[in-house]
């Protein structure tokens, strides 16, 4: 394992509302390359903002982000950033509505190099992995929960990320998808070597976890 | 999937009001066709007759601009002309656009040298040619005698006078097929203009040069001041009537792209608007700004794009259509050159373009987490 975390943050902070709302607040944090974390805490505590703040859907109000070592605030490109090293999973799945199983999969991919056939075949390879495979057609109003975040991981992994981000993937699940899904990002975890990090309320995620990381009011908490 | 497959997509996605604003792109491309079809038929069908009578060049007043020329007395300029090298004939034409019949739209009536070239490429379908120049008769275009409802033996009043028509013709040029002829001097007693011409003709040998031509030319504007030897594209296009419908066209595709613009800026707005949670998941998923810009302004091209063909078929078919109205018949030849038909779809395209193009930047500059966070 490099000794170079993939993720570091430094003096993390993020105000909303003129400073009026503190969402974090001086975070400091490492994570290490192939490494599980789950940040955990009350609703409110910041946990999501970390989440956004290292996937970069957000921009922090002070402090630093590194990415391999690299300072976010050099990177010329975001957008190419999160495509190539970061996979999103989200709790209500934000999937297309009106799109397929397999174009909602695909949709990371549109205006960005390569054949669309490699893409596709990998698009089905990981819904094949993922259980999906007799879906490909299937709208997200037609599947399970279960089935909509596996959906979501899929899309999550089509441009072959480094680092994964789980926003309570578990979250709009009842306890035996909820299982099956953490089953599943572990697995992948394991196959793939990604790093993830994962926003959650689950008590089950602690023995998928290689760290938890508790969280309160916009702080790292002491465990 | 592809971008283009995306947005296509896209704008199924909301067929009602994606159906209204190609309905509206396609009215104003259509208002936009229609008119200028006309104004270049108009134009065309002029310069179609002049061309095929054979006139070379066309002398005629300096200032005169109206539909047809102001008329002047023929000689003695007529005479001198004969007179240039390189000119073979030159022959005198009076045209005025006249109420014939009661209840009937107004037509060109046409008066034109007896016996001379400009009669030669009328072919006669029924009856025969006046006989003489002072023969008090008309000979009528196959779409006059269709709209008119004459032939041959029966008479026409033109200006009070009763006249016998005596041939029914057909010409290459739409214009004269919808108008009345007769000889010159029968022309200038019922318009009571005797010895006068809107024009004269000219026709040069066939072996006269440019360098010829432009000789006539500077020595009609040194010996003839105030009249001007032009030729037959030179005068339609300095004809006020064409250069008012020219006119009429141009300002009716701009403000038909303009209102094109609003709709489409309206319709992607809304579309935008609706869409932020969307346009947040795919900046999240890694899409950069510019391919969000790309999907917008794509599906507003799409809108204008198929509003555009609509729009061309919509506009040739109602063009089509007001040929055959009685009041048009005969004086335009609707003309849709290929490269026009061509141009106005991406015309529509890049209307479309602009118009989505605010929409797209307001989409691309959405921070991802903001945009999540919508409902």
């Amino acid at each position: 394992m490099s000794t170079t975390p993939i993720f570091r943050a430094e003096r993390l902070t993020l105000h909303f509302d003129a400073g009026r709302t503190r969402a974090l607040d001086g975070i400091d944090l490492e994570v290490a390359e192939g490494e599980f974390v789950a940040t955990v805490g009350a609703s409110g505590c910041g946990k999501s903002s970390l989440l956004n703040l290292i996937g970069a859907l957000d921009a922090p109000t002070a402090g630093e982000r590194y990415f391999r070592g690299q300072p976010y605030s050099v990177m010329l490109d975001l957008a190419d950033f999160r495509r190539r090293h970061v996979g999103f999973v989200f709790q209500s799945f934000h999937l297309i509505p009106t799109l397929g199983v397999l174009d909602n999969v695909l949709v990371p991919t549109i205006g960005t190099p390569g054949r669309s056939a490699v893409h596709r075949a990998r698009a089905l390879e990981l819904l094949e992995r993922l259980g999906l495979a007799d879906r490909l057609q299937h709208f997200p109003a037609t599947l399970s929960g279960g089935e909509r975040q596996r959906a979501a991981i899929a899309r999550a992994l089509i441009n072959k990320p480094d680092l994964l981000l789980a926003d309570e993937p578990t979250g709009s699940l009842d306890s035996a998808n909820a299982a099956q899904v953490l089953d599943l990002i572990s697995d992948i975890r394991r196959e793939r070597g990604l790093t993830v990090v994962m926003v959650t309320h689950d008590a089950g995620v602690s023995a998928h976890a290689d760290r938890l990381v508790p969280m309160r009011d916009g702080k790292v908490a002491a465990p | 999937m592809t971008l283009l497959e995306f947005a296509l997509h896209n704008v199924r996605q909301r067929p009602a009001r994606n159906l209204l604003t190609v309905m509206a792109v396609a009215l104003g491309v259509a208002a936009a066709v229609a008119l200028t079809g006309i104004a270049w038929g108009f134009e065309a069908s002029w310069q179609k007759a002049n061309d095929a009578r054979g006139t070379d060049l066309i002398v005629t007043r300096l200032a005169s601009t109206n539909a047809m020329p102001s008329p002047f007395r023929a000689e003695p300029l007529q005479g001198e002309l004969r007179g240039y090298p390189k000119v073979r004939d030159v022959v005198g034409l009076l045209s005025e656009m006249l109420g014939v019949e009661a209840g009937a739209p107004p037509l060109f009536v046409f008066g034109w040298t007896h016996g001379s070239y400009l009669w030669r490429h009328l072919k006669l379908a029924d009856g025969r040619w006046p006989a003489h120049t002072d023969e008090p008769a008309v000979v009528i275009g196959v779409v006059a005698a269709g709209l008119l409802a004459k032939k041959v033996g029966d008479t026409l009043e033109i200006e009070g006078r009763r006249m016998p028509v005596v041939g029914v013709f057909e010409s290459t040029a739409a214009i004269e097929n919808g108008a009345v002829l007769m000889t010159l001097t029968q022309a200038q007693q019922t318009t009571d203009k005797p010895g006068k011409v809107n024009v004269l003709n000219v026709m040069l040998d066939a072996d006269a040069t440019d360098a010829d031509v432009n000789a006539i030319k500077a020595r009609i504007r040194e010996r003839a001041p105030g009249f001007v030897a032009i030729t037959s594209g030179e005068l339609v296009g300095q004809n006020t009537v064409v250069r008012i419908a020219k006119a009429m066209s141009n300002a009716t595709t701009l403000i038909a792209a303009l209102v094109g613009i609003l709709i489409v800026f309206n319709t992607m707005l809304m579309s935008v608007n609706e869409r932020t949670r969307e346009i947040g998941i795919l900046l999240a998923l890694g899409w950069h700004r510019r391919t969000v810009i790309q999907l917008v302004c794509g599906e507003a091209a799409l809108l204008t794009l198929a509003g555009g063909i609509a729009g061309v078929l919509v506009g040739v078919g109602l063009t089509l259509q007001l040929e055959h109205l009685d009041l048009l018949r005969g004086k335009i030849d609707a003309n849709f050159p290929l490269s026009f038909l061509l141009t106005m779809p991406l015309l529509a395209m890049l209307v479309g373009t602009i118009g989505g193009l605010y929409p797209a930047l307001k989409a691309s500059r959405l921070t991802p987490a903001h945009a999540l966070r919508q409902e």
